[in-house]
């Protein structure tokens, strides 16, 4: 090679060899010697380095934990959250279009109606020509607002300063795919706008028409806490207030995102907890049919045209052995959204009527005072009369029917006031507050349900002041035959639960909870470790026995005719119970005073080897006749023949399926499995 | 041979710089891809959830019984058409 030509290719070399060089000192001369900040608006100046290029880049998109599910006894779903996208757009005016008034309208205005149309994509939609005027003119009120397209002239181009970008929130709930996926081409058709698709979760009851009292519902609000505002859901009554159903703390998943928008693959989401699961004590079938049962009952009046219909009701199913509300339903009349208002079973307090006397009696044969098979003579102005209801002053009692010489048993199926008068002066005051202790009138239920009414006694019943003999006319005689005290539903459930089981039985409507997957039972009740004597249970049992039988005077006889006449059941042996009906004057707010009537009844099944227990109450708020036995007893009745066959037909068809431990194992996995934590 | 050794060791590295930045491309290409495949399963999971609690709500036993009787109704009336 000649000197020249080495020359040459040496000096090419060198300048390519420069090169890299250059560009290395370049780089450094950027994004060292050069590198600085940029003011920001109420924040730290943004410094200019390779970091803040990168973390512009990256994202993280949030999706909140979801609540826990609730199930109930046979794992069907009573609510569970569901994922769905809360929609937002970030529009750009591209910069072509935004130069005239005219092109920029036009442009929001296709913009607009490629939005409704998406959001009425879904084949199934039933109006969607209405549907899709009503998202089009919402979607041209929303950019109009965003761009704020009234202050634009006529004609000409856009003023300068005049907004040409703006995030608005398009929709929420969105779960319907074809509606997502096209929400998704707008995104990717049209390059000037980007969609966010944010994944957060949606309250699902799929069975609220009978279960919105006992379930309860959840409310979204605002709150500040250490991280900052944000949005959080939380239950507001039923079994959706419990904190075992509230999610955990948020995850992230991280992503990157270019200049034009374009998401970018990082990672999935974090793994996301199984959420925790409440298994309750309710059977939805028997939920529905206790709904149902107490629905046509109440309505059944108004129906007929000939008898009014009740102000309110409460059904209530009890499981003896386990003390499981089985069925909870509630009934108001006149209310156009029955979820809105009190939720009977726990939270709306009546005078419980005759429908204590076993109660009383179980107590004061227990106490020793009682003779079961003294005979009584509850005629008005009798001797017993005379002697025992005038001896405390001028009280009056009165029965429905002339009730003549009774023995205790006589005194429950014939529910003579006069004869519970006599039993109930038996007792005195220290044992009516054992009384009320023992059966757990005036306590909560225990139940952890918010907003609980406890009722209970006449503040003044009790009151040492009070002198004894005035005690004993009054309150006494009163408390005999459930008068002068406050109940609901769930409390005279829980007090007949103990006459069964004794002091520590408890209701419960929850049967364990699974945490992490983790299975764990609700504890134990541990109450007062009393119990009455199996033969109190057995006298008291067997009048309750004869109560629902066709015997002249016994105050189920109407019910018993009656199921016998359109059923063909004779329910004498097969059902036990008590009827009560009590007349009480309340204030109801608006009307002042008001006279109110309250039947009621309770029930057992099957009556040799009681299993099951239901209470129901209707009250009226006029002066119809309006009895125990003949509106409270019938869907009571009807709603333990249906628990008994519900049984049998699950024995034959051997469902559910439980495990050891009780717990009922979907073969899906957990209810509550978001598919989002995979 | 020494410069034609330089020269090839120059055209390799520039080839590497290619090559990597053409991965570095492809990778980021297919990183959008599996972000959009990502978002395409996350919307199924939503359209799944959504058809299974809709899919209970069907099997209830009054929707059931309501869609029973309807069908009856129809059947019904449609035969008793059909006999006129």
């Amino acid at each position: 090679m000649r000197l020249g030509e080495r020359l040459r290719l040496r000096l090419a070399f060198g300048v390519l060899g420069l090169v890299p060089l250059f560009l290395t000192g370049w780089l450094g001369y950027l994004q060292v010697a050069q590198a600085g900040e940029l003011p920001r608006d109420g924040r730290a100046p943004l410094r200019l380095e390779p970091a803040t290029a990168d973390r512009q880049a990256w994202r993280r998109e949030v999706v909140p934990a979801p609540r826990g599910t609730i199930v109930d006894r046979n794992g069907s779903v009573l609510a569970i959250d569901c994922e769905t996208y809360d929609v937002r757009a970030l529009v750009a005016v591209p910069a072509k279009v935004g130069r005239t008034c005219e092109s920029m309208r036009q442009w929001l205005d296709e913009l607009a109606a490629d939005f409704a149309r998406a959001m009425v994509a879904d084949p199934e939609l039933a109006d969607r020509g209405a549907s899709l005027r009503g998202h089009l003119e919402q979607f041209r009120a929303r950019l109009g607002a965003a761009f704020r397209i009234d202050e634009l002239p006529q004609a000409g181009p856009v003023p300068d300063g005049h907004p040409r970008r703006a995030d608005l929130r398009l929709c929420g709930d969105v779960d319907v795919l074809p509606v997502v996926e096209a929400l998704r081409e707008i995104g990717e058709r049209r390059g000037s706008v980007t969609m966010h698709f944010l994944r957060t979760f949606r309250r699902s009851h799929p069975d609220r028409d009978a279960t919105f009292g006992i379930v309860g519902h959840v409310a979204t609000e605002w709150v500040e806490d250490p991280a900052g505002r944000q949005l959080r859901t939380h239950g507001v009554c039923g079994l959706e207030s419990w904190a075992v159903l509230d999610g955990g703390q948020a995850l992230a998943r991280p992503f990157l995102r270019d200049g034009a928008g374009r998401p970018y693959f990082v990672g999935p989401l974090q793994a996301q907890p199984v959420p925790n699961v409440l298994h309750s004590t309710l059977d939805l079938d028997l939920q529905r049919a206790a709904v149902r049962e107490l629905a046509q009952q109440a309505e059944a009046g108004a129906r007929e045209g000939n008898v009014t219909i009740p102000k309110w009701g409460a059904l209530v199913l009890v499981e003896i052995a386990t003390g499981d509300v089985l069925a909870a339903a509630s009934w108001h009349r006149g209310v156009a959204r029955q979820e809105a208002a009190a939720f009977t079973p726990y939270q709306s307090l009546y005078e419980p009527g005759s429908i204590v006397k076993p109660l009383v009696f179980a107590y004061a044969l227990e106490a020793g005072r009682l003779d079961w098979a003294h005979r009584f003579d509850c005629s008005p102005g009798g001797g017993d009369y005379r002697e025992r209801i005038g001896g405390v002053g001028s009280r009056v009692v009165r029965d429905d029917h002339p009730c003549g010489v009774l023995t205790p048993h006589g005194i429950l199926v014939n529910s003579s006031n006069i004869g519970a008068a006599y039993v109930g002066l038996q007792l005195d005051r220290d044992q009516w507050r054992d009384y009320m202790r023992f059966y757990g009138f005036g306590d909560s239920l225990g139940l952890q349900l918010p907003h609980e009414r406890r009722g209970g006694t006449d503040a003044r019943s009790f009151d040492a002041s009070i002198p004894l003999r005035s005690f004993r006319r009054n309150s006494a005689i009163s408390f005999s035959f459930g008068y002068e005290m406050q109940v609901t539903a769930l409390h005279v459930a829980r007090a007949y639960l103990r006459l069964f089981r004794g002091g520590d039985a408890d209701l419960r409507v929850c049967r364990g909870v699974e945490i992490g997957g983790e299975w764990h039972p609700a504890p134990a009740a541990s109450g007062q470790d009393r119990r009455l004597r199996p033969d109190v249970i057995e006298r008291v049992h067997a009048a309750m026995v004869d109560v629902v039988s066709a015997e002249p005077g016994a105050t189920g006889s109407h019910l018993h005719g009656r199921m016998l006449r359109e059923s063909g059941i004779d329910l004498h042996g097969l059902v036990a119970g008590k009827t009560g009906t009590a007349a009480s004057r309340i204030g109801i707010p608006g009307r002042g005073k008001v006279d109110v009537r309250n039947a009621s009844f309770v029930g057992v099944l099957p009556a040799a080897s009681p299993r099951w227990l239901a209470v129901c109450v209707l009250q009226k708020d006029d002066n119809a006749r309006f009895y125990g036995g003949s509106y409270a007893a019938p869907p009571a009745v009807r709603l333990l023949l249906q628990c008994q066959n519900l049984e049998q037909r699950r024995q034959r068809h051997e469902e559910p399926r439980r495990v050891a431990n009780g717990q009922v194992r979907d073969a899906r996995g957990s209810p509550g499995d978001s598919g989002w934590g995979r | 041979m020494r410069w034609l050794c330089a020269g090839l060791l120059f055209a390799l590295a520039v080839a590497l710089a290619i090559g990597t930045v053409a991965i570095r491309a492809g990778n980021a290409a297919l990183r959008h891809q599996v972000e959009l495949t990502y978002a395409d399963i996350q919307d199924r999971i939503v359209e799944l959830r959504r058809l299974s609690v809709e899919g209970a709500e069907a099997a209830k036993p009054e929707r059931l019984a309501r869609s029973l009787w309807t069908h009856w109704h129809a059947e019904a009336r449609r035969r008793q058409e059909s006999l006129q």
